[in-house]
Parts: C-alpha cells; structure tokens; sequence
C-alpha cells in the first residue's frame, strides 16, 4: 500500500482527492492514537484508514469527507480489535454448541452464533438433530439409542462424526471461507475426527503442505483433537528442528520397550538424516512418528515437505550423491539403518519418506 | 550465548581439550568447528581431543565436521582424536557407512591424551604455556 504523505491543505476547487485526504492525516492519527497504544500498529491502521477513506473520495460529498474519515477510522480500529480477539479466541476453542454469553458484546455473539447456525445447517439432518439433543438437550447417547432403535456406542460414533464435521463446517463459516479444492473437505474431517487411517487414505500430510486454506484452518483442528500417546508431529523450519524430531523419535520409540539403545540410536539417527534433507532441500516440511501395531509392532516414520522435489529417486539412493556436505549419506544412510524404507518424490511438488523399524530381532 | 554451554574448549598444556555437552544441530556444529579450528591457531595446540560421549548421535552431517576438523587441525600442524563414541553410536556410524577419516579416535579422555603422548610427544608441563584462561 503506497504510504500517504502529509501535505498542505489547499482550500477552494479544484482540490485533488488526495490532498483532501492527506488534511485528514493529523486527525486520523488522533483518533488511532487514542485506541491503540502500540505505535507501529496504530501507524499500520492510520494508513489503512487513508487507504479507504481516498479509495471512496470520489463518492464522498467534499464536505462528507472528515466524518467518513472518522467513522472508517473508528470501524477499522475495532476490526482490528475483533481480528486480534479472534484468533485469541479461537485457539481454545473450535467450536462450542453451548457457547456462554460472550462478554464481549452483541456483535461478536452474534458473528459467532451465525458461523455455528452456518455449520450446523451443513449436516445431514440426522447428525443435526443427534447433536442438538445431545449437546444442547442433554440427552445421554442410551436414551438417544433408545429412541433411534441403535446402540449407545453407534451414537456415540454418530455424535463424533457430527462433531467433527461441525469443527470443520464452522471453521469454513467462521471464517468465510471455501475450500478451494474437492480434496480440502475430506482432508479437513479427516483432521477433525483423527481418524488416522482416513488420514493417510486422502494423504492429508501432503495436502496441508500444499493447501493454504486447510494448512491454516488444519491448525486449530489438529490441536483440538485428542492427544494422542501413540503419533508424535514435529513441524521442521530449520537446523533446530532436526535435533528436536531425532529425540521425538528415540523418546516415542523408547516408550516401546522392544527396541535397544543401539536400535534407538539407529532409529534417531536415520530421523536425522531424513530431516536434514528437508531442511537443505524444501526448508520446511514436517516429520511424523508413530507407532505402528498391524502388521507387527514398530515405529513408522513419515518425513514430508512441499519442496522441489527428486528429480531421480534412484540416484538420490546412491551412495555420494549429494549437493551439500555431507558427503552423501543421507538418504542411502538412512535407508540401511531402517527395516523399510520409501520415497515418492515429485518434481514441483515435494517428496515425503516413509521409513519403518520393526520391534524384535532383525 | 544465553543458557548452558554447548560445548567448551580447554586448553592443556600443548593440547586443546574440546568437550560437546549435549546433541547440536548443524549450524551449532558448525560453529564449534570454526571456534576450535581458530583456538588451534591461537593456542598453537599440537593435540586436539574431542570429546563427543554427550553426542546422542553421529551422523552424516556430525561425522563429516569431525573429520573436517581434524583434516584443518592436521594442515596447522596439529593432531586430533575423538574420543568417546559410544558404543551404540559407533554401531549406528558402521551401518551409516560413516566412519572419521584420517582422524583417530580413542575410548575415552585418557587414551586419547596418551595416544598424544606417543605420537606428538609428551605434554609440556601446564606452567609453561602462556596466554590467558582457557
Ligand atoms: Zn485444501
């Protein structure tokens, strides 16, 4: 946005649109000033304010122009607010059915009372009505059986679809938005429900690489599902990161007790190596562990990123093949500390290595 | 720097004892490579012994350093021994296909200063050096 620079005000026609707006300046500044403390943010709404208020000039009155500017200014600083309150908000919670009157006023109640309006009207009818009875009602999932002729765990299931596609539609609602890809929903509920084999069937890893939308609205999804002891997630940007998933990994296969130290040792170092490619290669991605018990009991390791990928997979396995220092072990090194090892690399798109280590005798 | 030390580097006489005290990353790695290749010019050490027993592992990138380290520390005229790999770590190394190099390496802090001994000569006793607080 081209900053708007203080000048003189020039009275009497013709005056040009943004010398009137730039006479606003002082005045804009006051008001900001007296809501927001901060100076560089308070600067970044003046500006904006200056922005729209010379974006309308020419379908202002000329003598409108200072109470427009007023009222842009005051509307621009309490968006800001609500944005900053928002995303406060909203990482607690995703969504709440029950929502207590929020205290801070009409506006946003009613902006959150519609995303949850907008999400419910989303579900199958059926889902709708399981929820409302449970969730607002109170009704417990035997009684809910009882009248539907199932079972109370079948509800239960049911219950846990619904709410988990509700996470996903109110989110959309919530913030406007949608999915730019027939894949985003899927994935998003997926997400939602952590359902992990679902999760692996439409390859979410990769599309939250790849999607913007989901990339930011999988946050708040992955955070509210349970935790689990059994998958640990390490988010890789940097030098950093590849000692933190190398010990997320000894420290998840460890709690295994069916691996030595010299296979942990293997397993922490085949992680490093896998990580550090991201990091060279794509700059950022992120690496999964968990714990695997079909077919046997072992450790999976997933290393992904959105980078340029492989150009030859082949050769990359080969031992010397490297761009950096290193001496070109990574990949192949790797390879042989683990039991199995797999990588889909496309060029463009990124690569994702899946390593596992089984418990017991090799 | 802010926190515990990472790594510290001790002088000894004519020998730099260099102690890595918890996992690096890369770029911490790296870091230590250069302060202890500048401390050898500095110190005009003739031995070098890295000790590498809090390293939680050795690999591609970690081996390549050490023996970067000893090749730059052997073309200053000083020798170098990692001492301290430990055993599952050396196994991991092996089946890496990684090993150090040109540089020696040792059980512990002990034999690498007697091995030293042997092939730099004796240490000079401590009183004799000069310069500063290690
Ligand atoms: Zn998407």
């Amino acid at each position: 946005m081209p900053r708007v620079e203080a000048a003189e005000w020039v009275g009497g026609p013709p005056v040009r649109d943004s010398d009137a707006v730039a006479a606003l300046i002082p005045m804009v500044r006051r008001i900001v000033a007296a809501r927001v403390a901060d100076v560089t943010a308070a600067e970044d709404l003046v500006q904006e304010t200056l922005a729209r208020v010379l974006a309308a000039s020419g379908r202002v009155e000329p003598g409108m122009l200072e109470p427009y500017a007023i009222a842009t200014a005051r509307n621009v600083v309490a968006t800001a607010w609500r944005e900053q309150d928002r995303q406060r908000r909203n990482q607690h919670r995703v969504v709440d059915l029950t929502a207590p009157d929020l205290p801070e006023g009409g506006l946003l109640a009613e902006e959150e009372r519609s995303a949850v309006a907008a999400a419910l009207a989303r579900l199958s009818e059926r889902d709708r009505q399981a929820l409302i009875a449970h969730e607002v009602s109170g009704r417990d999932t035997r009684s809910l059986a009882a009248e539907l002729g199932s079972t109370a765990g079948a509800v239960a299931a049911q219950l846990h679809r619904a709410r988990a596609r509700l996470r996903v539609e109110y989110l959309l609602a919530r913030d406007r938005t949608e999915p730019p890809t027939d894949r985003c929903r899927p994935v998003l509920f997926a997400l939602s429900s952590g359902d992990r084999r679902r999760q692996r069937e439409v390859d979410a890893g990769r599309h939250l690489l790849e999607c913007d939308v989901c990339a930011a609205l999988g946050q708040p999804l992955l955070e509210r599902a349970p935790q689990r002891d059994d998958e640990v997630r390490i988010p890789i940007g940097g030098d950093a990161d590849v000692v933190a998933a190398r010990q997320a990994a000894r420290e998840l296969a460890g709690r295994l007790d069916c691996f030595s130290p010299t296979d942990l040792t293997l397993l922490a170092t085949a992680v490093s190596e896998v990580t550090r490619n991201i990091v060279k290669f794509a700059g950022s991605g992120e690496v999964v562990v968990e714990v695997l018990d079909e077919p046997r009991r072992g450790v999976q390791v997933t290393a992904r990123d959105a980078g340029p990928g492989i150009p030859d997979v082949e050769r990359a396995l080969q031992d010397g093949y490297s761009t950096y220092a290193g001496l070109g072990l990574g990949l192949p090194g790797a390879r042989r500390l683990m039991d199995e090892f797999a990588i889909a690399s496309e060029v463009g798109r990124g690569t994702t290595v899946t390593m596992t280590r089984w418990c017991g005798d090799r | 720097m802010t926190g515990p030390r990472l790594v510290s580097i001790l002088r000894q006489g004519s020998y730099l004892i260099a102690s890595i005290h918890t996992a690096l990353d890369d770029t911490e790695m790296t870091a230590f490579q250069h302060d202890l290749v500048e401390r050898i010019g500095r110190d005009r050490a003739r031995g070098v012994v890295i000790d590498v027993a809090a390293l939680d592992v050795l690999d591609s990138f970690a081996s390549w350093t050490l023996r970067t380290i000893g090749e730059v520390a052997r073309l200053r005229g000083a020798v170098t021994v990692v001492v301290g790999i430990q055993p599952e770590v050396a196994f991991a190394m092996v089946a890496l296909g990684m090993d150090t190099g040109s540089v020696r390496t040792a059980l512990d802090l002990e034999e690498g200063l007697a091995f030293l001994d042997r092939v730099v000569g004796p240490r000079r006793p401590a009183t004799a050096t000069r310069g500063g607080p290690a």
